[in-house]
């Protein structure tokens, strides 16, 4: 892998996912449990995941920091994929890749990581690839750690702020009852949270240009995956199930003649059942 | 009408900053009878929004009449009418002369900045004695030197509490009827302009409406817009694109009343089902969602006639007859099948309710749409 030297020009990395709509009701959410997928629900699109268009928006408040460089947006999925990186590209992103394949289906999120991986060395030189926290499907958050493995460099995650400084950044990062400030040599991988800020909207000029651009589409074979690390089959975390729980609830009254006595009856029911 | 990728991202733009920049604030906007109309122009404004069809030379975005029509049926779907209302009367009501006919030096001096969302802007043409007949108007501008002095009153005015300049219709020559009116920009800074009162309204609270006066208001002659004594006439073209936002803004209304109405049928429980359940209520919703696709429709092919340079009169009259008229329909219909919680004031069912009454009103009343077709149509011996 090509490490480039510090400059004030950037190049980033901005690895993007369709997800299905989490708005979707309840009641529409469904999922073939034989086949162990989720159907598709009806005329509800696809969207993009929410914690990716912050990623794209520290990239591009990188870019434009550093006053020049590139934002390449890759995204790995089915053609309809192409919208969401077409999101990023008029939000002012400047290139945009898809890695379409039809044993890309049913991988999990390692093979995800491979693939990405292999996308980002044949793309070339980079300075930091950055990443939603998590998506908002499978809510697992290692494809940041994967790629980063994979590449062999550095991986911070939850980002809430992202500051460059020459061949560094300095990472703020969310934790559960604070920050944590980090600083990481470049070139690394970050993850963006939700913390980060209210991703912009496309411009009309922005969205005109990216209606213009061409998305360059990478088959498994384009970036040298073979057919044995591919497909469901080629899972690293086989998945055995899939199912929509069933939510049951019971309700009980609690009874008494007073508010303190009721009180009394509802603390001794939940010590009963050791929740306090 | 084809839309392409463009169209499609540039409707989602819209939607979600309906979603995320309006909706939130509807309530608030409503209760206060006013909106923060700097800041919310800036957002649009920043994003390119407020000059879709304009030169880019004045910050207009260059495009053509389809994205405008997108722009305003996703407007629609906001929770609040007189938001829409707001910046349609701004990009869509105000502007259209001054851009086809205002001079570099005005288009510089106030398209440019209303493009920017940096100044608001309104369209004064109604006056006490004078709304329909826009021909009986009095507000009068009389030269002198290189100067106009308007004197008069103007009513109804959307956008006027709030406006950095407004587009006047007066009478630039005694010759009375259609004829020697001008369109001429009167920033509202001038001494002698005053808000006599900010007007209540039975909906589109949030939108401000004053009734104006005029004393003495003194403006450089080279703030007329287009030739002296063509006022009426440009005021008549202009009022094509108003007829036209009025009905893509009330497709979009309608789909989303529909779309809610639908959702809240579906869950809403009586006589051992769900509401949507009974043939009289699906049937009726059936026949509203025709009408408002065969609206839809009509807009898209008067949109066609706009980008194609063609004149729209015929069916954009025609059009704006159905959406006020639909639109009453439709908003009763929600209410009714809503029960009495449809009925509370906080409940979107009464404010839509409310706000999309004056389509029928604004633009030129229903009764007037029917005056023109007549005329166009020959239906006299
Ligand atoms: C909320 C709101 C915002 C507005 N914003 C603006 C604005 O920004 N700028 C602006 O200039 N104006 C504005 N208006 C004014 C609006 O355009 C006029 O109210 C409208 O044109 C009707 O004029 P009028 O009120 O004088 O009614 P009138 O002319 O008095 O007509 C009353 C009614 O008589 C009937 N009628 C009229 N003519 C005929 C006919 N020939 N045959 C049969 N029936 C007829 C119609 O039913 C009509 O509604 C606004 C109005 C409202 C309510």
């Amino acid at each position: 892998m090509r490490r480039r030297r510090p400059s004030e020009s950037v190049n980033i990395i901005v690895c993007v996912k369709q997800i299905p709509d989490p708005e979707t009701p309840a009641a529409s959410f469904k999922v073939d449990e034989a086949a162990k997928k989720v159907i598709p629900a009806q005329g509800i699109a696809p969207v993009v995941n929410p914690f990716d268009p912050q990623a794209t928006e520290a990239a591009l408040r990188l870019r434009d920091a550093a006053g020049e460089g590139k934002v390449t947006v890759i995204s790995l999925g089915p053609d309809s994929a192409r919208d969401a990186i077409k999101h990023a590209l008029a939000m002012g992103a400047d290139e945009g890749v898809l890695l379409n394949d039809p044993s890309f289906e049913g991988i999990d999120n390692f093979q995800t990581a491979v693939a990405l991986a292999k996308a980002i060395q044949k793309i070339g030189a980079f300075d930091l690839i950055l990443m939603g926290r998590s998506a908002a499907d499978w809510d697992m958050g290692v494809v940041p750690a994967g790629v980063g493995q994979l590449l062999g460099v550095p991986v911070v995650t939850v980002a809430k702020a992202i500051e460059r400084n020459g061949g560094a950044v300095k990472v703020d990062r969310v934790l559960d009852d604070g920050f944590q400030t980090v600083e990481t040599p470049l070139p690394a991988v970050v993850s963006v949270s939700n913390e980060f800020g209210e991703p912009r909207y496309p411009q009309l000029r922005q969205i005109m240009l990216a209606a213009k651009k061409t998305v360059q589409v990478w088959g498994a074979a384009d970036i040298g995956m073979a057919a044995d690390e591919l497909g469901a089959s080629g899972r690293w975390l086989p998945l055995d199930a899939l199912y929509v729980p069933k939510v049951e609830s019971n309700v009980e009254i609690i009874e008494g003649e007073t508010p303190e006595e009721k009180a009394r009856n509802l603390a001794q029911k939940l010590r009963a059942a050791k929740l306090i | 009408m084809e839309f392409n990728e463009a169209h499609h991202m540039f409707r989602k733009t819209v939607r979600d900053f309906v979603e995320k920049e309006i909706n939130p604030h509807a309530d608030e906007w409503e209760k206060a009878a006013i909106f923060p109309g700097h800041e919310l122009f800036k957002k649009l404004g920043d994003l390119g929004m407020l000059g879709l069809e304009y030169e880019p030379q004045y910050s207009g975005g260059g495009v053509d009449h389809s994205y405008t029509m997108i722009f305003a049926e996703e407007l629609g779907r906001a929770d609040v009418g007189g938001i829409p209302m707001a910046i349609t009367v701004q990009t869509d009501m105000a502007t259209p002369a001054l851009a086809k006919w205002g001079s570099h030096e005005l288009k510089m001096e106030y398209l440019a900045p209303a493009c920017r969302g940096e100044k608001i802007c309104g369209i004064a043409v109604t006056e006490p004695d004078a709304g329909s007949d826009v021909a009986g108007l009095k507000t009068t501008a009389r030269r002198d030197g290189d100067d106009y002095i308007i004197n008069g009153r103007k009513i109804f005015i959307t956008n006027s509490i709030q406006a950095d300049f407004l587009v006047v219709l007066a009478r630039t020559s005694d010759e009375g009827g259609y004829k020697g009116m001008s369109l001429i920009v009167v920033p509202t800074d001038r001494p002698g302009f005053q808000v006599i009162r900010k007007l209540d309204k039975m909906g589109n609270h949030c939108s401000d409406t004053g009734e104006l006066a005029f004393d003495d208001v003194r403006v450089p002659v080279t703030n007329r817009i287009g030739p002296e004594g063509r006022g009426f006439q440009l005021q008549m073209q202009q009022f094509q694109k108003e007829r036209m936002i009025a009905v893509y803004t009330a497709v979009g209304a309608m789909t989303r009343a529909i779309e809610r109405t639908v959702a809240y049928l579906k869950q809403r429980q009586a006589f051992g089902q769900p509401l949507i359940n009974n043939q009289y209520i699906q049937y009726t919703l059936a026949e509203l969602v025709t009408e408002i696709e065969a609206l839809r429709y009509l807009g898209h092919a008067c949109c066609e006639q706009i980008v194609r340079g063609e004149d729209v009169t015929r069916l954009a009259t025609m059009a704006k007859l159905k959406a006020g008229r639909m639109g009453r329909r439709v908003a009763d219909q929600c209410l009714q099948f809503h029960g009495g919680v449809g009925y509370m004031d906080d409940m979107w069912t009464s404010r839509y309710f409310r706000d999309s009454r004056l389509a029928s009103i604004g633009g030129g009343a229903d009764e007037v749409m029917l005056r023109i077709l007549t005329g166009m149509e020959g239906f006299q011996a």
